[in-house]
């Protein structure tokens, strides 16, 4: 059983956020008032010292996690203890590819199977993927791909091959957390990607309020959404009063279940 | 005996190398790969940056016999390849020069680089005043705090400074931030690296740009020794200068090759930036190759006086030479190199950088008094003005009286 192949096939919403921010504790707390909402998918970040592909935000929160020296296994064993009352929530783990190296790839896999649905690894670009993918699909483990703009229809059909789970549509030629969203230019290569495969798309990168994700729904072929920044700033706006973010967290995600 | 033909066509040196990008990326790493085979073969690009290396540069630099340096070492015939020389003051210009070549026959209009030491971001600047594009220097600030005197330069010469407060606020974060700039603005931007280090295709284009030091040198030893040398030394950072010079001379397995870290407080403790003799494998921007990481593949913070060696990665391509013991490294302390730096400006009237100060210092260290007969090529690889300061302050001199 994989969650990821049940999604629902409209409004998709995907929730990104960093394991072990700011504390282990207080992260304890976050994943569970997310998972109490029950979204399509929760994103679980594993925590990065050099996440280059990360905007400020989501490397503020990689920091504070790494402050006190989380270690993978502590992430792992978390996303562990959540997964209990996961239901027909997707897991998925957005990480970078040294992390999962490190640590050793099969002893990795073995930590998350029948967990985790399925994966993200953000500088494993798809001419690198061979054994990795191997080994996750052995395992019933979808390796999510990334599609973005600069990616050209050649390219896109490569590595859309077989793809399963969803595809992750970079929104901007940005980092994580970035501004624009160019509605048109997003609608005319998610419906380029539909063409070639069947596997829902999400948008992400930029998505910062219920206003982009009705937007997202209503101009673009998109199957759905992934928050990630936006879940992180509040703690950051908020001053850090803890108490006062998960209140606002919870707000935050009534909201964009649309 | 087989010829030296590394990286392959998909940027491996072996196992390390690759390309670890985010998909924003990876198109137009592949189209920069496409590009720089192109004007490898361009007869036209290659005699505009050979015009430029001898009118602009000054190249080829020279090849000094210190003589003074060989009599107190007592031990092989020392040659400087002085690319110190070089206008702007370090070897860092051969590659920048190609890299803009590149760009503008790309069509990019905007120029990013990083810079740990000053020396990529001086000669960055320099070749965007000359091709009159804009350019943008990422630097940690705690390298702007010890390397004032390149700031000034940089800003004179029109680029735009941006002070990185992120992680050890030096050379590996300027990489990340100058990465994040190119994934932001990928259309219109191209990246000037300035070592051996970051995804395919730089750590081989960057080498190919630098080899100009090797080649030079190789041409000039025959000429005034009538034979090969029989040591090369040089100091790696991210391992551009030591690239430059090694490589033309890899496939003359007589000669020995030495590549010399920062060991900054030692290489057993952890105020180093000696990758290859105390890191492991792992990945770091973009590349796989040697790392200081912990047991989590958190990648730690490099230390060494030299700010143009405070990295903690190193180029793929000196992994792959470490592994098949083609060159060997060695570490050298942060005092080490201190001596060596004023020990050279005594004797051979050089003020060396601090980054080639390692170099020396493994000279004169592991030569005194042996190797008698025999040739040793070390690249002097930047002029240390740059350094004054810090040096002056390590060494406990009041610079201000």
């Amino acid at each position: 059983m994989n969650n990821l192949d049940s999604l629902p096939k409209k409004k998709i919403l995907s929730l990104f956020m960093t394991c072990g921010f700011p504390t282990l504790n207080q992260s304890k707390k976050i994943f569970n008032e997310i998972l109490s909402h029950q979204p399509d998918i929760i994103e679980f970040g594993l925590p990065f010292s050099d996440p280059m592909a990360d905007g400020p935000i989501i490397q503020e929160a990689n920091k504070l996690a790494l402050r006190s020296k989380l270690s993978t296994q502590q992430s792992l064993n978390l996303i562990k203890e959540l997964s209990k009352s996961k239901n027909n929530t997707s897991f998925v783990i957005m990480c970078y590819l040294n992390t999962v190296r490190k640590f050793g790839l099969n002893k990795f896999i073995k930590n998350i199977k029948s967990i985790v649905d399925g994966i993200i690894i953000v500088d494993l670009p798809f001419e690198e993927e061979g054994e990795i993918k191997k080994s996750l699909s052995e395992n019933n483990i979808h390796l999510i791909k990334l599609i973005s703009p600069m990616t050209d229809k050649k390219r896109s059909q490569k590595l859309l091959e077989g793809s399963k789970g969803f595809i992750y549509y970079i929104s901007a030629t940005g980092i994580t957390g970035s501004n624009k969203l160019d509605y048109l230019d997003i609608n005319k290569n998610v419906h380029s990607i539909k063409k070639m495969s069947s596997v829902p798309v999400l948008v992400g990168f930029g998505i910062k309020s219920k206003k982009d994700v009705i937007n997202i729904s209503r101009k673009t072929k998109a199957d759905g959404v992934i928050i990630g920044s936006a879940l992180i700033q509040k703690y950051f706006d908020l001053k850090m009063d803890f108490n006062k973010y998960l209140k606002n967290l919870k707000k935050f995600i009534m909201e964009v279940k649309i | 005996m087989k010829t030296y033909k590394q990286p392959n066509t998909v940027g491996r040196f072996g196992e390390f190398g690759g390309m670890y990008v985010s998909e924003t990326l990876m198109p137009l790493l592949l189209k920069l790969d496409k590009s720089y085979k192109k004007i490898q073969k361009d007869k036209k690009f290659k005699k505009e940056l050979n015009e430029l290396f001898k009118n602009y540069v000054g190249r080829p630099s020279s090849l000094h016999y210190a003589k003074n340096l060989s009599k107190y070492i007592n031990g092989p015939k020392v040659y400087f390849k002085r690319d110190e020389l070089n206008h702007t003051g370090a070897h860092k210009i051969n590659n920048c020069l190609g890299q803009i070549l590149l760009a503008k026959k790309m069509g990019k209009r905007r120029i990013i680089a990083e810079t740990g030491a000053g020396q990529h971001g001086v000669a960055t600047a320099t070749v965007c005043a000359l091709f009159g594009l804009p350019c943008y220097i990422y630097m940690g600030s705690k390298d702007i705090e010890r390397q004032k005197p390149n700031v000034f330069r940089m800003k004179l010469l029109g680029a735009t400074i941006i002070p990185v407060e992120s992680g050890s606020k030096s050379l590996k974060d300027a990489m990340n931030e100058a990465l994040r700039d190119w994934i932001k603005n990928v259309r219109d931007t191209f990246y000037i690296i300035g070592s051996t280090a970051g995804p395919h295709p730089y750590p081989k284009m960057v080498r190919d740009f630098q080899s100009v030091i090797g080649k030079e040198a190789r041409e000039q030893i025959l000429k005034v020794e009538k034979k090969l040398p029989d040591y090369l030394i040089a100091c790696v950072g991210g391992g551009s200068n030591a690239m430059g010079l090694f490589y033309p001379f890899l496939n003359d397995k007589k000669v020995k090759i030495i590549g010399v870290e920062a060991a900054g407080r030692g290489a057993k403790t952890e105020e180093t930036a000696a990758t290859m003799t105390s890191g492991t494998p792992g990945i770091l921007h973009g590349s796989y190759s040697y790392v200081l990481q912990d047991n989590d593949g958190q990648i730690k913070e490099a230390h060494s006086i030299s700010a143009g060696l405070d990295y903690p990665g190193v180029g793929p391509e000196h992994s792959y030479l470490k592994d098949i013991k083609r060159v060997e490294y060695f570490g050298i302390t942060d005092k080490e190199a201190l001596e060596a730096f004023q020990t050279c400006s005594k004797l051979e009237g050089i003020i060396p950088a601090l980054e080639p100060s390692h170099a020396l210092a493994y000279l004169i260290k592991a030569f005194k008094n042996k190797h008698k007969n025999k040739v040793v090529i070390l690249n002097m690889c930047g002029r240390g003005d740059k350094d004054l300061f810090t040096a002056a302050k390590a060494i406990g001199f009041d610079a201000d009286e």
